[in-house]
């Protein structure tokens, strides 16, 4: 099979996956921003973070309206332990852009580089943390 | 070079961390034999059965990294290559089970590119790791190293009547590695055309067994996967991930995880969360390493020795 026809059907099942799972997520009284957010979050950020255990980094369930560093079960970096700061969508959009440009000297070397994946997994965030 | 193998699962009264330490690594570490889910262990280069081949399986390069758990991962991927190039029996080929990068970046997959190019063995076969795929969904490992591969990168191959199989399981689910239902029929097919006496090799990032779900290491989809394998009779599991060796033994699968070559995690549960774990630097190439393993004609049984980069 050519790359274009790989990339093509790849593309296909991940529509269709994303159709049935927004439509199964409408019917469950889950917003569409939250199942694209919930897609971008195990493609993006599972690997280092879970919802309700610490892995890599802290959990994140409830980060959305938390206190930066304030997870007493994790080990943060002391750049994060004192920046002191409530995360916001504003703030999680500039940490998800540029971790290092909001709090330099942090532990996370990832970035997420579409600004529409960051706006769904924030949308995710904040439906977890009931804000 | 090392003087140490780290794992010992043979119950044979023999104070093997003793015995080791006195033995410099090239040529006489000790091979562990798994056969039958009964394991034995003779020196490495001893009298043994007719030779069939070996591969070195190198894990979790992590290339860019630069914290302080290893500020110079280029230099121990050198370590690596170099430890590799000095075997008395040169492996066949090398696998090397995900985390190539630390960002996916071009220039991180260029310079794991050139260390590599240094090995004697120029058949290398890929599998990605989370860090190779978070960033860009592995568009660029894809790029590189997934050319002939199905889906999101899976494959397999036979080497002198070993079937080999190169999966996919990085995208995290609730933590935990995931195959998905696509590779999973893949692999069902894949498996079918072949007789229950083939011994298989599965290599993969994350482990195919659940070595400790709280930090998610272990895949949610594996159960299906170890059905297709069942009826074989040898089958070993190749994983990284976990930065550590550890070994289990189920029927007649051995899974294995080798050690990084950049930096090693905590033990499961012995830490609040994993994570790089820094240890004084003169330590640090002691717990990290190769895996190199030994397919015996006939046996239907691989033999896998861990070695770190240096004695402690």
């Amino acid at each position: 099979m050519s790359r274009n026809w790989r990339e093509q059907g790849r593309w296909a099942i991940r529509a269709t996956a994303a159709l049935i799972m927004t439509v199964v997520a409408l019917s469950a009284g889950q917003s569409a921003d939250f199942v694209r957010g919930k897609d971008v979050f195990e493609r993006r950020c599972g690997g280092c973070h879970g919802l309700d255990n610490d892995k890599e980094g802290p959990r994140l369930r409830s980060v959305f309206g938390r206190v930066s560093g304030s997870v007493s079960t994790f080990k943060y970096s002391d750049a994060v332990k004192n920046a002191h700061i409530t995360w916001n969508a504003e703030l999680i959009d500039k940490w998800l852009t540029d971790p290092d440009k909001l709090i330099p000297d942090n532990d996370m070397a990832f970035h997420v580089q579409k600004a529409d994946e960051r706006r769904d997994v924030i949308a995710y965030l904040k439906e977890l943390a009931g804000k | 070079l090392s003087k140490r193998i780290i794992h010992d699962h043979n119950d044979d009264g023999i104070n093997r961390r003793g015995f080791l330490e006195c033995m410099a690594w090239a040529g006489t570490g000790v091979i562990w034999t798994v056969s039958g889910g009964i394991a034995s262990s003779r020196a490495f280069g001893a009298p043994g059965a007719k030779a069939g081949f070996t591969f070195v399986q190198i894990s979790d390069s992590h290339i860019g990294f630069n914290k302080p758990a290893n500020p110079d991962v280029v230099s121990t991927l050198q370590a690596t290559v170099d430890k590799i190039n000095a075997l008395p029996q040169q492996p066949d080929f090398i696998i090397h089970t995900g985390d190539l990068s630390h960002l996916s970046k071009a220039a991180e997959y260029d310079t794991m590119d050139q260390v590599l190019k240094g090995a004697n063995q120029k058949q290398i076969h890929y599998v990605p790791g989370e860090h190779d795929t978070a960033i860009d969904d592995g568009k660029q490992f894809l790029e590189r190293y997934g050319k002939g591969t199905q889906g999101r990168g899976w494959y397999s191959f036979d080497q002198k009547g070993v079937h080999f199989v190169g999966l996919v399981n990085v995208r995290a689910l609730e933590g935990l590695g995931k195959l998905g239902a696509d590779q999973l029929e893949w692999l069902e097919k894949d498996l079918k055309a072949k007789s229950s006496s083939t011994p298989v090799v599965v290599f993969a990032h994350i482990p195919l067994w659940a070595v400790y779900p709280e930090w998610g290491w272990g895949t949610e989809d594996s159960a299906q996967a170890l059905t297709y394998l069942k009826r074989f009779g040898s089958v070993t599991v190749l994983n990284g991930h976990i930065h550590q060796v550890m070994q289990k033994v189920e029927g007649n699968v051995t899974f294995h995880t080798a050690m990084s070559t950049a930096f090693p995690q905590p033990a499961p549960g012995s830490a609040p969360a994993p994570g790089p774990m820094k240890v004084p630097a003169e330590r640090l190439r002691s717990v990290i390493g190769v895996t190199n393993v030994q397919y015996v004609a006939g046996k239907h049984s691989l033999a896998v020795v861990d070695s770190p980069l240096a004695g402690e």
